[in-house]
């Protein structure tokens, strides 16, 4: 592979040094050294790159037979109708693809190819003129579009049967239970509730489920009398986490109960706010734990001091690396999506019930290209089963990114 | 401070000064001496099981002495350990080594100082090969601290090779861009236009008087990019949008524990090579035959590997005895 | 200066590791004197990259033809000031909602294609060694794997009889790959560790080569 660059800088300083350029060269090449040139790139095809914003035309060529063996690489000349080429990019051996996106739409472009030889280079003949333009839609993406509309048709249509009063049904998500428990043991023991809602803002989706969540725990809190200790690591997070408290104390019928000081920003820093946790946790001694958000490196370090100090430990959270610590070290994980679905199922809120059923319309949909896909494939390639090779067709047509 | 704790911290001082004034350095063990230190680590452990047999565990503060040991020791070895580059490895190596000089390469440096053991030694090895190949380096982060390590990156590389010093010259060879919140927004924007994004570099120079950007004005004039990620802004938006998007052509160096969750993009075609943890680091370094930290760590975190599966299988052991005793 | 500030990290890289005996004096100072410069870092650093390089170069670069929406996100970010304002606190909430929508019409999109619908593509092509009795099993495995897994996820149905089975299944992969991931994880640890303990043994204490 060096040998292969070290090949192409030596062109590189050949093609400054000779100063080639497609005016002075003869279609077919130059023989400056009077020594065989290698066999010149054919069929050169310059095209508008479909579904675009009329920035890009795609060039394509057949590769010259002396590829590989004996050339060194390929220069891409451009030029505009009674324009000069200029050359516009060096390319390896074994390339037959060119995206120039360096044009402007609706001016005409042809391109020659040169193959560079140790001895010079030969061009290719002229492509026909190609012009960039724009397109509205992306027609290769049809695919993407019939599930999104789909997936996005399910989540509407059960948020407004939820709305309309329909019971959706949602099985019961384990550890759930265990959230009242544990906040119960909190207020018998007198010590306070840690609620920790990650380290990521309020754009990351797992944040905002752990903040539902938080209403539904601080409403049992305020019913309780129990105490709740929130450090969060992000600004916004703060402003959320007071207002949704504050609305369950008022829901409680104990506004007089919320107090500011309940949530408190740390910093922003990952390892400083997991060290302030840390000393949190070993002087005030929390009951119970609540880790449900996004969580990262700190999450051991977190549950294993929680371990330590004896608290009853709930966490949930969707960042799959994280989930192994929180299985380890607490006493329930919500895994994966199982915190979303318990946002929804405690907040019985119809919006996050008719994304979570719009889900499963999803799942359902993966499942089906999944089983169906693997059994076409296996049918059809590794046990050479003609009749199945459309099946296989349809389903790449339907989940293959264009 | 109670008198237990009141020895410790003498003692831990002492020990700390002695090191400091009074022994010779650096240090380094001959092998009969590592060997023997090994076999006495060994002899530890094997006292530490019979304890976990006869019912009496050790504590946890001498876990976590004895992982801090078997870390430290392997400083001071001569042991050599041989290294197997994986596919993935190789693969970001390759597509390195495939570049023709004055390729423009993006390396996003999504991490800080706590993740540095693990990627700052990939992002050394990698700007040292570009710059001694001549591949223009575009840096930037999308976490606050990336820059700095992209900047200490350089500087490594100027240490190791001084000739560089020279040759190598900022807003032509590479250029640091800077950090801009704003997570995956700002490789949406950079689709369009990285101007938008970096009005200007680091050192406040405005983007167009950068000579390495004159003609860079998005995604498409990058022949290839890199991440080096530690977490959240990282390789998984990069891939989501510039990618999926934008069909940016991207390897990538991640943290350990991040790397599981990359595979799925690996093996999907979305990410040409992974370099995962140290073990990753270790292996580029040894491909750009670059040696660093991460081939010097390597003898250490093997130590501390086996003292880990020790523990577990001692654990298991206390674990099974508790429950026996408690049926 | 410089031995002062190899001093200074290495006593304070003591002071944190220290909290692995038990909770002191040291540890304290440190985890204040972190949480501090980290908040006081954070505040620099958005400072300078946001309202001074984003925003104030931004919107002086005549140039610029889209200057004037930089101007809106200002409003935005001085709406999320009014919180301090008791009586238009309500404000903060409309650049809440900015940001909120903004980030799922994003992630709509990149989310569904990168990781469902790619991910499903890619798990119905052959793998590139596929013949082998290895690649049959490693095929099989990610396909049982994806599905079982997919089972346990699903909320509309319980997990009883056959469905109930594969769901248990599912999450015995699960479990599998959080032990993999775990693997990965002692490996990272051990290199945090190792940075560290590089820095005291190495730069501080010299006894490193």
């Amino acid at each position: 592979m060096l040998n292969r660059v070290l090949l192409l800088c030596l062109a590189l300083v050949w093609t400054v040094s000779v100063s080639v350029t497609a005016q002075d060269v003869a279609e077919g090449g130059i023989d400056t050294l009077s020594l065989p040139l290698p066999a010149p790139a054919q069929n050169v095809v310059a095209a508008n790159h479909v579904y675009d914003d009329g920035e890009v035309i795609d060039v394509n060529w057949d590769k010259s037979p002396d590829d590989p063996e004996n050339i060194l690489g390929y220069i891409v000349y451009r030029a505009e109708t009674d324009g000069a080429f200029d050359s516009i990019r060096t390319l390896l051996p074994g390339e037959t693809f060119f995206s120039d996106d360096n044009v402007e739409d609706e001016i005409p472009y042809k391109y020659q190819i040169g193959v560079i030889g140790e001895n010079g280079v030969s061009l290719s003949g002229e492509s026909e003129l190609a012009v960039a333009t724009w397109e509205l839609f992306n027609f290769g993406m049809w695919n993407t579009f019939l599930w999104m509309f789909v997936f996005c048709g399910s989540v509407i249509g059960f948020i407004i049967s939820a709305k309309s009063g329909r019971k959706l049904y949602i099985r019961k998500i384990g550890g759930l239970e265990a959230l009242e428990e544990a906040v119960g043991r909190a207020t018998e023991m007198g010590r306070p509730i840690l609620f920790i809602p990650g380290i990521l803002d309020m754009d990351d989706v797992q944040t905002l489920a752990a903040i539902t969540i938080l209403g539904k725990v601080a409403r049992v809190v305020a019913d309780y009398d129990s105490k709740i200790r929130m450090p969060v690591s992000r600004s916004l997070v703060l402003t959320a986490a007071r207002e949704t408290i504050k609305e369950s104390y008022t829901s409680a019928g104990r506004p007089d109960g919320y107090n500011e000081d309940m949530v408190q920003y740390v910093t922003d820093e990952q390892f400083g706010y997991v060290a302030a946790v840390n000393g949190i946790m070993v002087r005030e001694k929390p009951a119970t734990c609540l880790y449900l958000g996004a969580f990262f490196a700190e999450s051991l370090i977190l549950a294993e001091t929680g371990n330590s100090i004896g608290a009853i430990q709930i966490a949930g959270t969707a960042r799959p690396g994280q989930l192994p610590f929180f299985v380890a070290a607490c006493d329930y994980t919500l895994i994966g999506e199982e915190l979303f679905a318990a946002s929804a199922y405690l907040s019985e809120d119809p919006k996050q019930l008719g994304s979570l059923k719009g889900q499963d319309v999803g799942k359902v949909i993966a499942m089906f290209g999944l089983l169906v896909g693997t059994a076409a494939m296996t049918l059809s390639v590794a046990w050479q089963v003609p009749a199945t090779q459309w099946i296989l067709d349809l389903m790449n047509n339907l989940f293959t990114t264009n | 401070m109670k008198t237990k704790e009141f020895i410790v911290t003498a003692i831990i001082i002492v020990v700390l000064l002695l090191c400091k004034f009074v022994l010779p350095k650096p240090i380094q063990f001959s092998p009969t001496i590592s060997w023997i230190v090994t076999i006495l680590l060994g002899l530890v452990f094997a006292f530490i099981f019979y304890l976990t047999i006869k019912g009496k565990p050790v504590e946890r503060r001498i876990v976590f002495l004895l992982v801090g040991i078997s870390l430290v020791v392997p400083f001071f070895m001569q042991f050599k350990l041989p290294l197997k580059i994986s596919p993935e490895v190789q693969q970001v190596y390759d597509k390195l080594a495939s570049l023709p000089p004055g390729s423009k390469v993006l390396a996003s440096f999504d991490y800080d100082p706590p993740s540095a053991p693990e990627l700052q030694p990939m992002a050394e090895a990698f700007v040292k090969y570009a710059f001694e190949h001549d591949i223009k380096i575009i840096m930037m982060g999308l976490w606050p601290q990336g820059p700095q390590q992209a900047n200490q990156a350089v500087e490594a590389a100027f240490e190791e090779n001084p000739a560089l010093r020279d040759q190598v010259k900022y807003g032509v060879d590479y250029v640091n861009l800077g950090f801009q919140s704003g997570n995956e927004f700002v490789v949406l924007r950079m689709g369009e236009s990285f101007k938008s994004m970096f009005p200007s570099d680091l050192n406040y120079t405005p983007y167009d008087s950068i000579p390495l950007l004159k003609n860079v004005s998005n995604f498409s004039n990058i022949d290839w990019s890199i991440n080096f990620s530690a977490g959240k802004p990282g390789t998984v938006e990069w891939i989501q949008v510039a990618v999926d998007r934008y069909n940016l052509p991207m390897s990538a160096g991640n943290t350990a524990v991040q790397a599981p969750m990359v595979y799925p993009y690996l093996n999907a075609g979305q990410l040409l090579g992974l370099m995962g943890g140290m073990s990753g680091a270790a292996e580029f370094e040894k491909l750009t035959n670059l040696p660093g930290k991460a081939t010097t760590f390597l003898l250490s975190q093997t130590f501390a590997h086996v003292v880990v599966i020790l523990f577990i299988i001692i654990g298991n052991v206390a674990f099974l005895r508790s429950r026996k005793e408690t049926k | 200066m410089e031995t002062f500030g190899i001093w200074l990290a290495a006593l304070l890289t003591i002071g944190i590791i220290s909290f692995l005996y038990k909770d002191n004096v040291l540890y304290k100072a440190c985890e204040s004197i972190f949480v501090g410069i980290s908040a006081g870092y954070w505040f620099i650093t958005y400072y300078w990259d946001n309202l001074y390089r984003k925003f104030y170069l931004g919107v002086t670069d005549m140039d610029n033809p889209h200057r004037f929406f930089l101007w809106i996100a200002f409003a935005l970010g001085v709406m999320m000031l009014t919180r301090l304002i008791g009586k238009i606190g309500w404000l903060s909430r409309w650049p809440l909602a900015f940001i909120v929508g903004a980030t799922a019409g994003l992630y709509m999109m990149t989310y569904f294609v990168s990781n469902a619908f790619v991910q499903v593509g890619a798990t119905i092509k052959l793998p590139p060694d596929f013949g082998s009795v290895g690649s049959y099993i490693s095929f099989g495995m990610i396909a049982l794997g994806t599905f079982s897994g997919l089972v346990y996820f699903f909320f509309s149905k319980e997990h009883k009889g056959v469905f109930g089975g594969t769901a248990k299944l599912g999450i015995w992969f699960l479990m599998v790959t959080f032990g993999a991931s775990f693997g990965y994880t002692v490996m990272s640890r051990m290199s945090l560790m190792l940075g560290r303990l590089d820095f005291l043994f190495g730069e501080w204490l010299g006894m490193i080569n």
